[in-house]
């Protein structure tokens, strides 16, 4: 039975996205119900496969061969280990919330069809993304997973900010993906193949197969992560993806697609494995190894994301930035090597982060889509359920004690401290930061005095959309207690993990295992939540803008990449355009086509001028001719 | 009789036929060329279908003798590399003849050419005597010109037809030489090309002739695909020709050229090939960079699809010039799915300029919300366009990447480049200013192809891609046997 | 003695005559009289040589020479009263319909 439990995970999706555009177009419930019921019986299944003891160890593949050309064969293959079995519980468990809130939410919009249909599209994709067992295959479902997100953020595509934001998040991943098959055909050309475990092996066989190329490959699959993951510096299209629908802003740009880029990397770790050398011409970058790189720009990432947040004013931006920066970490984590780390907390964050953006969604609903934080206020008591779980997820994403993001946390900087201090102090600042927006968006959105003029009407949200809030709620808050982290510790780890200790136990585990770091990191929490509440908690306006001038205008334009991507694209893409098409036109079709046609007419004109009609002129040259032939022949 | 003989002959018979209907039965005179391809589609089908993928050597052959004194027969026959695209010009060619319902004046004469051209087209593939081979090629040629300049569109018309018709008569020229050239250097006395090619594996051509032979092969060939720079001609002519004729030409006839190169020039010149493919990868370079830089420059849908269009051949040359069983595989994979692409992406600009009159971008807009089905399936096209998995475009790039990698690293990654992120930057600027955004008031009574019949040729062409991209082992597998043949002459040292 | 030589230079001389009028003579008659004049030295140097070579060949085809011109004048007079009717002018540089 498990055996094909799988086929069914991946394709119950996709069959009802088609069964959608083909068939049941206009029938929304129908079309509506189809999608549902898929993810959910996907989910289930995956809760069987998760808890068949035998579908783990040792990690089983079922595959078919897709394509065999000369050297390279690629299969269609479905890849069953920890790593994945996790993934898919938590891909179709926040999945299936979501299209079940959805079905509320977006219950007056005309496409509604069309919606579900590119939502369970999104699901197949990305299940594939989880599944597949060769690089091909993954990067095959990698740009399904691109496309479908362009499908649902440019989904309103009437508007214009919708459509170009959807253009610019497909563009801006197509970027990376080039680096990322760039690396894959070197890897292909180096060691033969596109498989995992086969290149895992022969890595493992010997790590300098790679030779001079190591890092350089590394690299370069680490450019698929940083688009899918919107890494610095291909970041720029995911806060503008927030004009997509909430509850896909909830799915994709908070729990899944982007978390794609943390999972390949855990992935194809193996890679990193490799003996770092860099090729001829950038050996003066010697003793800079992938994972170095990587560890940086995750660090890097998730301070900018922090400190853009703090003056952001969208409340959907804010969560933007903030899911920037936890994939910051994420990908931090790995670059340290913690792949257990890494994954732990993409698993907590995809919980609590999708439950923030459902939250936010309530709250626009009731608002009659007002998204600005300064023109909410006073939702607690209106709102309660909403409020109760979007502070559950705010303490989550914090990281406060007991809930499942201070134990994932609490990993993510327990690594960096013990390999990398200025990224541990990063990181804990970044910790700081993070609290600090967040409770500024509570304290303006949530708290204070009411400042909507919507504010008689808003109630809570009805069932169907508050179910999914409080089902997300629950591993929001205890899946710290769940041994997720010795679940995947058993994959990644060498090292054979301690048993769980009971759960009054594992609170304080942090405590007797880096105490150092669990201290600051509670009293990185500490200072954020006082600053916010000492200027925000009963800011009727934001005060920074005039205290920190400049610094605060920086932080709200995003620190202004977009204008230097879009002058860098002027300089160069747009420039060599220009070039092309006026090469093509003055030259190629000018002095090459009409050239030709001007030539021959030019000639033709010269001939010409022989024909004058006047019968003299042709005696002469008559005459003449005779006289030139005699000529050559007598003098033979 | 072989099947490839009723499916070169049904068109051929059909426009005879077709010359004597009435005009006025109008009815009549669209049921017979649709019937007649219809037909010809579904024996391609049963054709690709019951072609056996291992077995070398051409199958469903037949041959005909007509000039003994110099050995032209009628000789056909189909491996797996013409299989393909025979399928796809049968299918492309039922699509055309579908879509020319907007053609509303001297119907009977514009469909007896596209009935000439099916069958030309379909005997260029299945020909494996070089007379007819050129013969068949003409054949389908000629009528384009007329069709363009008779039932052509847009004020620049006349210079598109003049320019597409010398320069593609001016590709012929140099083809037809080379071939003549062929026959008298390699002293075997025959067009046949099965004997020609047995009979220069043993007793090769010298290397000087080679040399001299080849190029001009190359480059007739390469102006009727299009090759940089000689692709000036592509675009405006595409602008200017009624769809029916874009969809047969680009996606089929542009093809020819290439299957030339894999069919004559590369197996029975593979010296002179290797001295010469080097320059051709560069030239990819020219088309697959440079005609996207172009095409994002455009203000005419057409003629940014005509210069995409133009990018894609890069493609299937970079696949030749690797001289490598994965790069010609590639080749023959995108060979096929272009023709589907071409088609379908032509038809549907057809459509939107039959119902808006104008092809100019900055006109269109927000058409996604009036024309859901045309809108989608043009979504999926420029998807198909910029390589997205799924369509078979994708697998044939994947194939010429992968498979130039090893002899032309530094082209390989700038093919990568172009096709990943110049080609979506376009595609996406188009469908943005054409699908997306507000609806402007004058197409506020656009109608969509609600209409099955009309829906069809898209359903179809769709269909290709996805069906080849999501199983590409139906195309590949009959494809890699026949590339391999061909590098064991071209190639003979190189596994 | 007259010889052969100065039958020649006669010739020559009418031919010559001949060839200037061909070429610049502006009234179509004087030109087609001047053709006569060609063909008529060169019959001159037939004769002269069929009488100092002692062969009859010359003589005889002085005979063919002299019907075929006759015909070539009434074929070309009536042409050209045809033409002189229709443009109502014999004059060469007048007769210019045949310019590209």
């Amino acid at each position: 039975m498990s055996q094909t439990f799988p086929w069914f995970i991946l394709f119950l999706p996709l069959g009802a996205a088609v069964l959608i555009t083909l068939f049941t177009h206009e029938r929304r419930e129908l079309s509506a119900r189809l999608s549902i019921a898929a993810v959910v019986v996907s989910f289930w299944l995956s809760v069987l496969l998760f808890t068949d003891p035998r579908a783990a160890d040792p990690g089983l593949t079922l595959s078919v061969n897709w394509l065999n050309v000369g050297g390279l064969s690629v299969d269609f293959g479905l890849l069953l280990d920890r790593l994945s079995l996790l993934m898919l519980l938590v891909v179709t468990a926040v999945a299936g919330a979501i299209h079940i809130y959805s079905y509320e939410y977006m219950r007056s919009d005309r496409s509604f069809s069309a919606y579900f249909a590119a939502l369970s599209f999104f699901t197949f994709a990305m299940l594939g993304v989880v599944l597949s067992d060769n690089f091909l295959q993954m990067f095959m479902f990698w740009e399904l997973v691109g496309v479908s997100s362009y499908l649902l953020i440019g989904f309103w595509h009437d508007r214009p900010a919708a459509a170009d934001a959807g253009k610019k998040a497909f563009l801006t991943n197509r970027v990376g993906d080039a680096g990322f098959l760039a690396g894959i055909i070197l890897l292909w050309a180096m060691l033969g193949s596109v498989n995992f475990d086969f290149l895992a092996q022969k890595l493992a066989e010997d790590p300098r197969r790679l030779g001079a190329f190591s890092t350089v490959a590394g690299l370069l699959i680490f450019c698929g992560a940083m688009a899918k993951s919107a890494q610095v510096p291909l970041h720029v299209w995911l806060p503008d993806a927030m004009e997509g629908p909430t509850p896909v802003s909830a799915l994709i740009h908070a729990a899944t697609m982007v978390a794609a880029g943390v999972f390949m990397l855990c992935r194809v770790f193996f890679l990193f494995g490799a003996t770092p050398q860099w090729p001829a011409g950038l050996t003066w970058l010697d003793g800079i190894s992938a994972l170095e790189v990587i560890a940086w720009i995750g660090g890097i990432t998730a301070l900018m994301a922090a400190v853009i947040a703090i003056q952001q004013n969208d409340i959907k931006r804010i969560l933007a930035y903030s899911t920037l920066s936890q994939l910051g970490y994420m990908v931090m984590a790995v670059g340290l090597g913690g792949r257990t780390s890494a994954m732990y907390h993409l698993t907590t964050h995809a919980f609590f982060k999708s439950l923030l953006f459902l939250g936010a969604g309530a709250v626009i609903y009731r608002l009659h889509h007002e998204q600005d934080i300064w023109r909410m206020g006073a939702l607690r008591h209106k709102m309660p359920l909403t409020f109760g779980t979007f502070l559950l997820a705010t303490l989550a994403l914090c990281g406060v004690p007991p809930l499942s993001g201070y134990f994932s946390k609490d990993a993510l900087l327990g690594r960096a401290y013990e390999q990398n201090v200025p990224l541990f102090l990063l990181g804990l600042f970044t910790a700081a930061l993070t609290t600090f927006y967040m409770f500024r968006l509570i304290f303006v959105a949530f708290l204070g005095r009411p400042r909507s003029p919507h504010i008689e009407e808003v109630r809570e949200v009805p069932g169907v959309m508050v179910l999914p809030m409080l089902f997300l709620a629950v591993p929001a808050a205890l899946l710290g207690f769940w041994a997720v982290n010795h679940y995947l510790a058993e994959q990644f780890s060498s090292i054979p993990p301690e048993p769980v200790p009971p759960w009054y136990e594992q609170v304080f585990a942090p405590f007797q295992h880096l105490p150092l770091v669990a201290f600051l990191g509670l009293g990185a929490i500490a200072c954020g939540f006082f600053a916010a509440w000492g200027i925000y908690g009963k800011a009727s306006k934001d005060p920074l803008p005039e205290k920190l001038g400049g610094l605060a205008r920086a932080m709200r334009n995003r620190f202004y990449f977009d204008e230097l991507y879009a002058r860098i694209i002027a300089v160069t893409q747009e420039l060599l355009a220009d070039f092309a098409d006026w090469f093509d036109r003055w030259i190629l079709a000018g002095v090459g086509v009409r050239g030709a046609h001007g030539t021959t007419e030019f000639f033709a004109r010269l001939l010409r001028l022989v024909q004058t009609g006047n019968l003299r002129t042709y005696a002469i040259l008559f005459g003449a001719g005779v006289v030139i032939l005699l000529y050559a022949l007598l003098t033979r | 009789m072989s099947t490839l003989t009723y499916i070169i002959g049904w068109p051929l018979a059909a426009a005879v036929a077709l010359l004597w209907v009435p005009r006025q039965m109008r009815v009549l005179v669209r049921l017979v060329p649709l019937l007649a391809t219809f037909i010809t589609m579904v024996l391609a089908i049963k054709l690709f279908w019951q072609f056996e993928p291992g077995a070398a050597g051409y199958q469903f052959v037949q041959k005909i003798g007509w000039v003994t004194s110099l050995d032209i027969s009628y000789h056909v026959g189909v491996d797996g590399l013409s299989v393909g695209l025979v399928l796809m010009g049968a299918v492309v060619a039922f699509a055309a003849a579908c879509v020319a319902w907007e053609i509303k004046e001297r119907e009977k004469e514009f469909y007896f050419l596209l009935l000439l051209m099916t069958g030309g087209i379909l005997g260029a593939f299945a020909s494996l005597d070089m007379f007819f081979f050129y013969f068949f090629h003409e054949l389908a040629l000629v009528p384009t010109f007329i069709m363009i300049g008779v039932w052509g569109r847009g004020e620049r018309k006349n210079y598109a037809t003049f320019q597409i018709t010398l320069y593609l008569t001016l590709g012929s020229l140099l083809v037809l030489i080379g071939l003549i050239a062929l026959y008298l250097r390699s002293g075997a006395n025959t067009f046949d090309l099965v004997r020609l090619t047995a009979y220069l594996g043993k007793h090769p051509l010298s290397p000087d002739a080679q040399l001299a032979v080849f190029p001009l092969l190359l480059f007739g060939f390469g102006i009727l695909v299009s090759l940089w720079p000689f692709h000036t001609w592509a675009p405006l002519g595409y602008r200017a020709a009624p769809t029916s004729t874009a969809m047969l030409h680009a996606g089929v006839l542009k093809k020819f050229g290439l299957y030339g190169l894999l069919r004559i020039a590369l197996p029975l010149m593979p010296v002179g090939a290797r001295h010469w493919l080097g320059v051709v990868a560069f030239l990819c370079v020219g088309n697959i960079l440079y005609c996207g830089l172009v095409a994002m420059r455009q203000k005419d849908l057409n003629l940014l699809v005509g210069n995409s269009s133009v990018a894609h051949m890069g493609f299937a040359f970079l696949g030749i010039a690797s001289l490598g069983l994965i790069g010609i595989t590639g080749a023959g994979v995108v060979m096929v799915a272009h023709g589907f692409l071409a088609a379908l992406t032509f038809g549907l600009t057809g459509y939107l300029y039959q119902q808006t009159g104008t092809l100019e971008i900055s006109e269109l807009g927000g058409l996604l919300r009036r024309l859901p089905f045309i809108g989608s399936a043009l979504v999926m096209a420029m998807l198909a366009g910029c390589g997205l998995p799924g369509f078979a475009n994708f697998v044939g790039e994947v194939l010429v990447v992968f498979g130039s990698w090893k002899s032309v690293p530094i082209i390989a990654v700038l093919a990568l480049w172009g096709a990943l992120v110049i080609a979506a930057v376009y595609m996406l600027r188009a469908l943005r200013n054409v699908l997306h955004g507000p609806l402007p008031e004058k197409w506020a009574a656009l109608s969509d192809a609600t209409n099955p019949w009309r829906k069809l040729p898209f359903v179809l062409l769709l269909s290709g891609l996805i069906i080849f991209g999501c199983f590409p082992r139906l195309l590949t597998g009959k494809i890699t046997p026949a590339a391999a043949a061909i590098l064991q002459t071209a190639a003979p040292q190189q596994p | 003695m007259i010889g052969l030589v100065h039958y020649l230079v006669v010739s020559a001389l009418l031919f010559g005559l001949g060839v200037l009028g061909v070429l610049l003579q502006r009234n179509l008659l004087v030109t087609y009289m001047s053709l006569e004049l060609m063909l008529n030295a060169a019959n001159l140097a037939l004769v002269a040589f069929s009488r100092f070579n002692r062969g009859l060949d010359g003589q005889v085809m002085v005979f063919f020479v002299i019907t075929v011109a006759a015909a070539e004048v009434a074929v070309g007079l009536a042409l050209i009263v045809a033409l002189f009717r229709r443009k109502q002018t014999v004059g060469v540089d007048d007769l210019t319909d045949m310019k590209l």
